[in-house]
């Protein structure tokens, strides 16, 4: 194979590379075209056939951001997905160590239905929370949303960080308790650690799940809680589509994602491949 | 400090599973004159002579079989086709990334605005200059149906191709040398060496894929609002609407536990399947 690559490219190695930025294309043209829109003047915008050749412009954002409710939206986003991944983690961590440690009766049966709870469609799940919370008079409270949140973030950590902990050998907690460290302390002091990585990469998954949310915050919440991912409907719900700040709001809502993917892309990988993210 | 969190998921877990199953039992009309109340197994007995019922099932049964047959297919030839040393590996990484992290409302929308709108969309605009013509695509029950599919399909494609390339790196390359030996073809190396040796990756993403497929709401939500008319309406979507447009809760709980139960049979299959390996 290496002494091939040095040599000319081959019609096989052409037709791939043809291939590979053909996908890369596809995968990604709509996402840059979100971004690309978002700074073309309003006259641009729709031109037949869609063009590249533009003089760039902030309008949008401008606009986007001094519509009434968008710069809201995006703190009550902010404050609920980084408070109820926060709370997540308190929860899942300690009840994934004991998933993957410890042997008790029913252990089985609820891995299940942790798995069960991240896989369960939200829209089977919503109307008993929009009926308690209704009777609560938490509709569009923080209190209401962010609780709700934790039924998506705390099972599927737990899921995920089970995974990294059974990774950790239970030899080294057996040579601190040895020493005469408790249960406690060896988890704190050699577990955690050790599991630096797969924290870092469960807090991100729950965040983005908790951000990209649009079915539980559209029912739950309300003008004083409303999410970006709802307020972003209102430059498409009229008779005329104001593409110009709806791709601003856009880029508003995958800016901290994509951030967020480009710096950990690799974990993410892995991430994904144990159900982190939901469609 | 472990039992309280365990104690914690229990509740998170079980709670809402409960209260939507029973939930099914009652008549929760919020607006409207008949008598709310338990009422037994009528909303279960409504849903024989549903008829929006049956069509959302069936629609949904569409939509999760192609897209995840589609993604099957398309994510194991480009894992095939690009498995062998290239430059620009990284940036094919991120492009493939993207669209699983992003939020599944902007994208669908921006595929109902950017992509397919007609004439200013991208992919309309495409299809005009390769002489395809410009289609209804979210306008037209069929073109819709198949939209939703494709803007499906778009998003999670990525996720297989992942996984194959991962399994694919994973493997022991000596049944490969000694099936090139043995005179073998490209077809019959990839019958009966490779595709056996991806059975169990195959069997976890078509799972793993249905799964995600049967909780699709938001992207076709955004795009098509479950039209034109019902088209493209899948059983989450009638839920919601029975539920959040129509007002009826107990009907809506009772649509919904036919999803869970759906999705309970799925995850016993992912739950089996992980014990066994």
């Amino acid at each position: 194979m290496s002494t091939r690559a040095r040599r000319h490219l081959s019609a096989g190695d052409i037709a791939t590379y043809i291939l590979l930025v053909l996908a890369v294309f596809i995968w990604s043209i709509p996402v840059l075209w979100v971004l690309i829109t978002s700074f073309k003047p309003r006259n641009v915008i729709f031109t037949n056939p869609p063009t590249l050749f533009f003089l760039p412009t902030l309008e949008h954002y401008v606009t986007a951001l001094r519509t009434n409710g968008i710069v809201e939206s995006i703190w009550h986003s902010l404050i609920i997905s980084v408070v109820s991944t926060a709370m997540a983690m308190v929860i899942a961590i300690p009840a994934a160590y004991s998933f993957a440690r410890l042997r008790f009766r029913g252990r089985g049966a609820l891995t299940f239905y942790t798995l069960l709870m991240q896989m369960a469609p939200p829209m089977g799940l919503l109307i008993p929370f929009y009926y308690a919370l209704s009777e609560l008079k938490l509709l569009d409270s923080y209190t209401g949303l962010i609780s709700i949140y934790l039924t998506i973030t705390v099972p599927f950590s737990v899921w995920l960080l089970m995974t990294y902990f059974m990774e950790i050998p239970v030899e080294l907690e057996e040579a601190a308790a040895v020493d005469g460290a408790s249960r406690f302390t060896a988890f704190l002091r050699i577990v955690l650690p050790l599991a630096r990585g797969g924290i870092a990469v469960t807090t991100i998954f729950a965040f983005i799940n908790a951000w990209n949310d649009f079915l539980y915050a559209v029912v739950l919440s309300g003008p004083t809680t409303q999410p970006a991912t709802v307020a972003i409907f209102s430059f498409l719900a009229a008779e005329e589509s104001r593409w110009g700040p709806f791709t601003a709001t856009g880029v508003l809502i995958m800016g901290p994602v994509v951030c967020i993917a480009l710096l950990a892309q690799r974990h993410i990988v892995h991430g994904l491949s144990m159900g982190g993210i939901k469609g | 400090m472990i039992s309280p969190s365990i104690l914690v998921l229990l509740l998170i877990a079980t709670v809402p599973l409960l209260a939507q199953v029973a939930m099914a039992f009652y008549r929760l009309d919020l607006i409207g004159f008949r008598p709310n109340g338990f009422v037994g197994l009528d909303n279960f007995r409504a849903m024989k002579d549903d008829d929006r019922f049956w069509q959302s099932l069936s629609i949904m049964g569409i939509y999760t079989v192609t897209s995840v047959v589609l993604q099957l297919v398309i994510g194991l030839a480009l894992a095939l086709a690009l498995f062998r040393p290239l430059r620009g590996q990284a940036v094919l990484r991120v492009a493939l990334l993207l669209p699983m992290i992003l939020a599944p409302v902007v994208v669908g929308l921006s595929w109902r605005t950017l992509v397919l709108t007609p004439n200013y969309g991208i992919l309309d605009a495409f299809t005009q200059a390769v002489g395809l013509g410009s289609h209804p695509w979210l306008t037209h029950p069929d073109w819709a149906l198949a939209s939703v599919i494709a803007i499906h399909t778009w998003q999670w494609t990525p996720f297989a191709f992942l996984v194959f390339t991962a399994s694919l790196h994973a493997m022991n390359p000596e049944p490969f040398e000694a099936a090139m030996l043995d005179g073998a073809n490209s077809w019959q190396r990839f019958r009966d060496v490779t595709l056996p040796m991806l059975r169990a990756t195959i069997a976890i993403v078509v799972i793993l894929r249905t799964m995600i497929a049967l909780r699709a709401f938001d992207a076709i939500y955004s795009a098509t609002g479950g039209g034109p008319g019902t088209a493209t309406e899948i059983l989450n979507l009638y839920a919601y609407r029975i539920s959040f447009t129509s007002l009826r809760l107990g009907y809506g709980a009772s649509l919904g536990t036919i999803l869970l139960i759906i999705t309970a049979l799925t995850s016993w299959l992912v739950f089996r399947f992980r014990q066994s390996r």
